[in-house]
């Protein structure tokens, strides 16, 4: 019976093709409206490694001015100082742990007649890679053993790999950053995640073009190329080692693997014994305040969605349902028009359900034609949206359709279909078949 | 075939109520040809309605087949419409953006019939009103007696045990109307009960009874000719009285 619907609806359609025409646009502005809003908060309310983020916990410590709160989102600060790290690195409670930063360092090509190129570096540990689930295509990263050397290797990715080495297996070649060569130990696979999720400070950009073990930092007197808050001066005239293990400046994102809430509960206690010992030396004087807290409540606490995107899909949706509530007098007209036939079907055998079922399946493949004209706008409006957002988010292909938000757009025009087509179903199967013979 | 037992039926426009038919009693048998008459407005196309489940009524009691249709659900009632009764029309009622096989297939549709025996059915019943060059004709594409044909066909094919006629020779001229009640009788001897509404007194008198209403009653039953034995019931032989 469903195909005899739909070759009855098909008809239907054909038959009137400047009302369809109508009902369709009306429907296809509505899901072409509502499907890009909704890719939207799709896009950046997805978990960016669902397999690890339970595991992967984000650390805060409240070393800010005892004087004044800390000014940025949560009341605490988003990274934590280089001391600080030192020590708290010292743990064995993770399965795996990480400092990082962003720097941003010249790399002079092998051919000399090419230009010198500043390129984004990530200074991270070996366990950097295996805790983001990096993907290599040629090499891996570096061992422990590199980290605490720290040895001269590095791990690039597949953008610079073209330009220095023309792509290929570029492992064991040479690149000279700063005033050294380095040694390149694993070339990345394309990686664009859509956020920089493991820098809650940068989540627009893209990952870095190099990654270095974190501890050259000191040989090479790397400064952060990210955010940096401070609150306290140092005296005196520091030189940069000393700056880096005596100052109040939080430069550093911290992550560590905790697979298991045992593990989550005994570092917490382990962070807050650390920060009472330091208060007994003066610092931390604000109140106890660790915060060890999961990739996938840092996304919700930090939502990555802002009320502004909610409130802009929330209105598309609304849109979209007042555009099936006005096409509801069309379809209602098209039906009635039609009541003498549906007075012989009726006549013929055809039950108030099988009526009703049989207009419900036209509003529905008139709805689900605007919802394919819909996605094309929706394409559209996502490209003039990549477009207006390359310059914040560093990808020219952010906000892209996938299968869920074709499914979505899917239900979007069933769920408009029906919306405009249940009343109109419902009149037309509902009239006494005698009264729409009368009609004849 | 058919029994009604002081059947009311009331139409309503705002405060005024109009009595369409009043304690209607009748039982027509099976097998029977029943013809009924009457001045326009009177309650025959009201009557066919009721009979044929097109419509509800107030008061009475209606048997169809031995089966008490009085009150009924919506898909049971459009089931035994489906499945018992045809209907012809005077303006033909086809489908028209239906070709003639398609109209054909209509009842047998909701029906639920596999495929195979839709066709075969189909087929069979254009054959029987000589239209299968017409098979895929559109309503628009043939004469009026053609489409009443189509329309015959549509009830043969599903067979069923009761027709009811609403004038159909009302629009076709002498010749075709004469070549539709040919048809008619085919059926009727074929053992289905046929009960027709006509203006025409000709076709009227080919059939075993005659009925006659007015104001919504039945005022009159002449019987023209005796229902053949073999097709006699038991109960038929007690006179169906008009009520009143």
């Amino acid at each position: 019976m469903l195909t005899y619907n739909l070759r009855l609806a098909w008809h239907s359609v054909k038959r009137n093709p400047m009302l369809t025409a109508l009902i369709v646009t009306g429907i296809a502005l509505g899901v072409g409206v509502a499907t890009p809003a909704l890719t939207t908060i799709h896009v950046l309310g997805q978990d960016p490694i669902p397999q690890r983020s339970g595991v992967l916990h984000y650390v805060r410590m409240d070393s800010w001015d005892p004087a004044v709160p800390y000014p940025g989102r949560g009341g605490i600060p988003t990274q934590i100082t280089y001391r600080d790290m030192r020590e708290i690195m010292k743990s064995r409670i993770p399965v795996r742990q990480t400092a990082d930063f962003q720097a941003a360092l010249y790399v002079y090509p092998g051919d000399r007649r090419q230009r010198p190129s500043r390129e984004t570096v990530r200074m991270a540990f070996s366990d950097f890679f295996p805790m983001f689930d990096v993907p290599l295509r040629y090499g891996s990263g570096w061992d422990k053993a590199a980290d605490a050397k720290p040895e001269a290797v590095v791990v690039i990715n597949d953008d610079l790999n073209i330009r220095l080495f023309g792509g290929g297996n570029s492992v064991g070649r040479i690149v000279r950053i700063a005033d050294r060569d380095f040694r390149v130990v694993g070339v990345l696979a394309p990686w664009r995640p859509r956020t920089l999720f493991y820098d809650p400070t940068n989540s627009g950009g893209q990952p870095e073009s190099i990654f270095m073990p974190f501890n050259w930092i000191e040989p090479m007197e790397i400064r952060s190329n990210g955010q940096r808050d401070g609150w306290k001066s140092m005296e005196g005239n520091p030189t940069y080692v000393e700056r880096l293990h005596g100052s109040e400046t939080v430069f550093l994102q911290m992550w560590v693997d905790l697979p298991d809430p045992t593990r989550a509960r005994a570092y917490h206690e382990f962070l807050d014994a650390y920060v009472r010992e330091q208060k007994k030396f003066g610092r931390f004087q604000r109140p106890l305040d660790n915060r060890v807290t999961s990739l996938s409540s840092l996304l919700a606490e930090w939502q990555a969605v802002g009320p502004i995107f909610k409130a802009i899909a929330t209105i598309s949706v609304l849109f979209l349902i007042v555009a099936s509530l006005n096409l509801i007098g069309l379809f209602l007209g098209k039906f009635l028009a039609r009541a003498p036939v549906v007075g012989i079907r009726r006549a013929l055998g055809a039950s108030r359900a099988s009526i009703f079922l049989q207009h419900l399946i036209e509003c529905e493949l008139v709805g689900l034609i605007g919802g394919a004209l819909g996605l094309l706008i929706s394409v559209g409006v996502l490209s003039l949206l990549n477009k207006g957002s390359e310059r914040l988010t560093h990808r020219p292909d952010l906000f892209q359709l996938d299968v869920t938000m074709v499914l979505a757009a899917f239900l979007l025009s069933l769920a408009a279909g029906a919306i405009a087509g249940i009343y109109p179903a419902w009149r037309i199967c509902s009239i006494p078949p005698a009264q729409h013979l009368k009609n004849q | 075939m058919l029994k009604m037992e002081n059947v009311t039926k009331l139409y309503r426009t705002g405060l005024v109520e109009t009595r369409a038919l009043r304690d209607f009693s009748l039982v027509v048998e099976e097998g029977e040809f029943v013809t009924i008459t009457g001045p326009s407005g009177s309650g025959k196309t009201t009557f066919l309605n009721v009979a044929g489940l097109l419509d509800a009524f107030e008061e009475g009691k209606y048997w169809l087949d031995g089966l008490d249709v009085s009150r009924h659900t919506d898909r049971d009632m459009s089931r035994i419409r489906n499945e018992k009764i045809g209907f012809i029309f005077q303006s033909f009622n086809l489908i028209p953006d239906l070709n003639v096989f398609d109209n054909v297939d209509v009842p047998l549709r909701y029906r639920r019939l596999p495929a195979k025996e839709r066709r075969e059915r189909i087929e069979r019943a254009v054959a029987q009103v000589g239209l299968t060059s017409r098979l895929r004709h559109f309503p628009s594409q043939l004469s009026g007696g053609q489409q009443q044909r189509v329309a015959i066909a549509r009830v043969l094919a599903g067979d069923p045990k009761l027709i009811l006629a609403d004038e159909p020779t009302g629009n076709l001229d002498s010749g075709m109307a004469r070549e539709i009640m040919d048809l008619l009788d085919e059926i009727n001897h074929g053992g289905a009960t046929v009960v027709m509404v006509t203006h025409n007194s000709e076709y009227a008198a080919r059939a075993h009874r005659r009925l006659h209403i007015a104001d919504g009653r039945l005022v009159d039953l002449e019987r023209i000719t005796p229902l053949p034995l073999n097709r006699l019931t038991g109960e038929a032989r007690q006179a169906a009285v008009p009520a009143g």
